[in-house]
């Protein structure tokens, strides 16, 4: 097997690392290979806080998926997110020389480096400048605009971009394994490529990814990318939240949480109490359902209606016909979607990485979907990068097949 | 998070935990504290105290204390100092049962409002006649919330000063500075949570190890203590190549320290840089040399290092130190400090005969650092001869009563707790030595969130629990 027919993709997550082994297979599918994991610790909020017990737990999980699928991991392709990602669009134009009326690849290269002559903050990096649409003369909705005659190629693009020095924490983690960074993904971007089809894309949809330390949310209209960026609330919160009002510790928290904890209000018996029950065998303590939930409710209900008034800074939410996928761990928790649907005000249901070739049911979970998301990234960049070889850098690579 | 595996002396004396109270008065004391909390102290005992039960409720404190019952019902003092103050007369009792058996409590409190500033200079009376040390903690009104404000709170801290063995104040104008200037207020009120949480930690765990420090209360009152209670507080902590340079260039930055500037003037400066097994002499010289361009020569420096190897790459510094009277700084430190033979200046630390205990080999194998054994009173309340009586109840606010400003006043000393037993001195060769100590502070720890950067949404701090924000009340 051609090595560049491997794909590797790595989420640095708060809660957990994974690493997932995909395979590009001649006939455009991927199969998933194997899946490696480890708890995550280190990392707060979706970036690295202890550097060396981050690159330990990294390490540790990328053994695990070398032994899961029986092969040696070289390079990945290395997820990013936190509070620091930012994002815009904006339109690139060239005018074509009088003597040529062709539009060729160059005329596409040089759009995109138009479109990103804006001035960002000087600490920050280019992340992705993804195609939104070209215009030929004016003339819109055009796919692929090379062969097409015309003097005014026109691109919009939606930039992202995040502080420089923060992005590279990753990187270097991944290079101290050692290991190469075939690209940096912001995680919001690779969750989707696996929670939306081509089709929900084009009728319009926002993707939620709410995991531990960060609810990272992507925006597509007419199968564009318009709007994401990443919110350094998680599940963390929803677990300090608990084990403060609750007066319980952290670990117990978690555990109370994933097992009995809801968002839905009013749902419960009056007086209806839940036993946390004491390793040590001593009388467990009784919890109110009620208040349990209404504390994960106040956290999540206040993390949507954040991000809600967020995008409507903007009028692309008006567009979404598709409406609203969750995904990421805490999309786990009871009722989650009604809550959203409810904030929003249209259709919202929990999502994850549909069946691959390959992928056991244990990984069509949404806490896989950054990771398994992240090879399906790297599939449609290496397509449309094969042809021209060797262009582009770690920060700021175009790509037209990406959306 | 900096702590040294100190086989011969922790163990036994962990039982000798020195009784701290953390108290918080009134609505912005009560945050204060909460955020304390949620950032993590143990090894204190914590009080909530206010007028308004809306506010006690949703406190995170382990112990609350209702005040004025009769008086205000419940409600708060509606931003009288008077009804504060009657309040807490009322409930004099209950916060004597809730202060008792400390030797040192810490009062945080928003002076301005009505139970802030009138109840807490009683809370602090009852606190000493308790026998205990007081630090206050105090945020001055915005400028914006009005002239009235202003006088009141400045009522209250010139009642304060007179009480409290050391008084610090928050400006809350110079927090709004730091913030951007959209985030609007509550950022600035959680900034300033943040620091009184950061600076009240740091002190408990500078003397709650005492078998790595080598500093006494009246080493630290003296760092604490300033005519106008201006305490500067930094600190800040960074794994990049150039580390010693970039931790203190960011513990400088901190709001409390005003670039560092205000460091000049300053008669005492408490140092501490903590780091793994790979912090070397050079860079500690380095970090020195720095800050030394900040102080002038008159100033005495307690330096201390440690190392711990959980620390990894990072480098850390904390610096504690209060502002003197530019007028008078010298004159005054004679009445603050009564019983202690002036201290000899202290030269700085890379012009020290002694060699620093911080080696490029510290720690090698394991993270321990040689320190000298731990002396037999490490830590020393300042019991000087009664300077004044202390009057049992604090005067009500009168409205015609001027107001003092706050530079004039100077804090008494604390009359001996004990009634007649054999008052410790500090020893003046204390103030002769190299000041070399271990000095352990507690980085800035918010629970899960340690070492992330808050998240500030819309003028809130995200971190804290939701719950809390909105007043839901957890049965
Ligand atoms: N640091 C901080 N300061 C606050 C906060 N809320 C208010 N303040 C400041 O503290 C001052 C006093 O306000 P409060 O503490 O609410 O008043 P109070 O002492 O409870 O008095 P009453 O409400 O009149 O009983 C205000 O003038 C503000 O300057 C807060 O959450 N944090
Ligand atoms: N069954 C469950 N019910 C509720 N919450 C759950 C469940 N399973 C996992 N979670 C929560 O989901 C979170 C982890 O999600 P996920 O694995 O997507 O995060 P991550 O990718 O590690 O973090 P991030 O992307 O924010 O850096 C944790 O807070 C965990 O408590
Ligand atoms: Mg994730
Ligand atoms: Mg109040």
């Amino acid at each position: 097997m051609a090595s560049s027919d491997l794909m590797v993709g790595l989420e640095i997550g708060t809660s957990k690392i994974c690493v997932v082994v995909g395979e590009n297979r001649p006939d455009g599918t991927i199969k998933i290979l194997g899946v490696g994991q480890a708890p995550s610790r280190g990392v707060r909020k979706g970036e690295i806080v202890d550097f060396e017990t981050a690159m330990k737990c990294v390490h540790e999980a990328v053994v695990d998926a070398e032994q899961k699928s029986d092969v040696m991991i070289r390079s990945v392709y290395v997820g990013v997110s936190g509070s620091h990602i930012q994002s815009f669009n904006n339109r690139g134009c060239v005018l074509l020389p009088e003597d040529r009326d062709e539009i060729d690849e160059q005329d596409i290269e040089d759009v995109k480096i138009s479109a990103r002559e804006v001035s960002i903050p000087a600490q920050n990096a280019f992340l992705h400048s993804i195609i939104q649409h070209y215009h030929v003369d004016g003339q819109d909705g055009v796919l692929n605009p090379v062969g097409m005659l015309g003097q005014k190629l026109e691109a919009d693009f939606h930039i992202i971009h995040g502080v420089r020095t923060r992005i590279q924490n990753t990187i270097r983690c991944v290079k101290e394994l050692p290991l190469e960074v075939e690209d940096v993904v912001f995680n919001a971007l690779a969750s989707a490529q696996v929670v939306l089809t081509q089709h929900q894309k084009s009728l319009g949809a926002l993707v939620i990814d709410i995991g531990g330390g960060t609810t990272d949310y992507i925006l597509y209209v007419d199968g564009a990318v318009k709007e994401c960026g990443s919110l350094a609330v998680g599940g963390d919160h929803i677990t300090n939240d608990i084990s403060m009002g609750l007066r319980i510790p952290m670990t117990r928290a978690e555990k109370l949480k994933i097992e009995e904890g809801g968002v839905t209000l009013g749902n419960c018996l009056p007086g209806e109490t839940v036993l946390l029950k004491d390793d040590s065998g001593f009388a467990g303590k009784e919890i109110e359902r009620e208040s349990l939930n209404t504390i994960i409710h106040l956290r999540l209900r206040e993390t949507f209606e954040l991000l809600k008034r967020k995008l409507e800074e903007q009028s692309f939410i008006n567009y979404i016909g598709e409406g609203i996928f969750i995904t990421g761990g805490c999309s786990l928790l009871n009722g989650i979607h009604h809550l959203a649907g409810d904030i929003f005000e249209m259709p919202a249901r929990v999502a994850h990485a549909q069946t691959m070739s390959g992928l056991t049911s244990a990984f069509e979970n949404p806490q896989f979907s950054t990771a398994i998301g992240l090879i399906k990234y790297a599939q449609a960049v290496q397509a449309d990068r094969r042809p021209r070889r060797g262009i582009g850098r770690i920060f700021g690579r175009f790509f037209t097949g990406m959306r | 998070m900096i702590q040294l595996s100190h086989n011969y002396s922790l163990p036994e004396r962990e039982e000798d935990i020195i009784p701290i109270k953390v108290v918080g008065v009134g609505g912005a004391g009560t945050n204060a504290l909460d955020r304390i909390v949620l950032d993590g102290i143990d090894k204190a005992d914590v009080i909530a105290i206010n007028t308004d039960v809306q506010s006690l409720a949703s406190s995170v404190a382990t112990a609350k204390v209702q005040l004025g019952r009769g008086v205000t019902r419940g409600l708060g003092a509606g931003g009288d100092p008077e009804l504060g103050y009657q309040a807490a007369v009322e409930s004099a009792d209950e916060i004597r049962q809730a202060l008792v058996d400390a030797r040192m409590i810490f009062i945080c409190t928003g002076l301005g409002g009505g139970t802030g500033s009138g109840a807490t200079p009683l809370v602090a009376q009852l606190a000493r006649e308790a026998g205990s040390l007081v630090i206050a903690f105090a945020t001055l009104p915005f400028s914006f919330e009005g002239k009235r404000r202003a006088a009141q709170a400045q009522e209250g801290l010139a009642r304060l000063n007179q009480i409290a063995d050391a008084v610090i104040c928050f400006e809350n104008d110079c927090m709004g500075d730091i913030v951007a200037p959209k985030a609007g207020i509550h950022q600035a009120f959680a900034v300033a949570d943040i620091t009184i949480s950061q600076s009240v930690r740091s002190i408990v765990n500078l003397i709650q190890r005492p078998g790595l420090i080598r500093i006494g209360f009246d080493d630290l009152l003296r760092a604490l203590r300033s005519e106008n209670g201006r305490c500067l507080f930094g600190f800040g902590e960074s794994d990049s190549d150039n580390r010693a340079h970039d931790a203190l260039g960011q513990a400088l930055k901190n709001p409390l320290m005003n670039k560092g500037k205000m460091l000049a003037d300053a008669a005492h400066v408490l140092v501490q840089v903590a780091g793994g097994p790979g912090m070397t002499l050079s860079e500690v010289e380095i970090l020195m040399q720095e800050l030394g361009r900040h102080i002038n020569d008159q100033t005495q420096i307690l330096f201390g290092t440690a190392v711990d190897s959980r620390m990894g790459n990072r480098l850390s510094v904390t610096i504690i130190s209060s502002l003197g009277n530019e007028s008078g700084a010298e004159t005054k430190q004679a009445i603050m400090h009564t019983p202690a033979a002036p201290p000899a200046p202290m030269p700085p630390i890379w012009e020290q005969q002694q060699p620093i205990e911080t080696p490029a080999t510290v720690g090698a194998s394991d993270g321990m650092v040689d320190l000298p054994p731990p002396a037999e009173d490490l830590v020393q309340f300042p019991q000087p001869e009664l300077v004044q009586d202390v009057q049992p109840t604090v005067e009500p606010p009168a409205a015609k009563a001027a107001p003092e400003p706050p530079c004039v006043i100077i804090p008494r000393l604390k009359p001996a707790p004990k009634g007649p037993g054999e008052p410790k001195q500090p020893k003046p060769e204390k103030f002769a030595h190299a000041k070399q100590e271990v000095l352990q502070f507690e980085p800035i720890t918010r629970g899960r969130f340690e070492k992330s950067e808050p998240t500030i949404v819309e003028g809130q701090d995200l971190d804290v629990p939701t719950f809390l924000r909105k007043n839901f009340r957890v049965k």
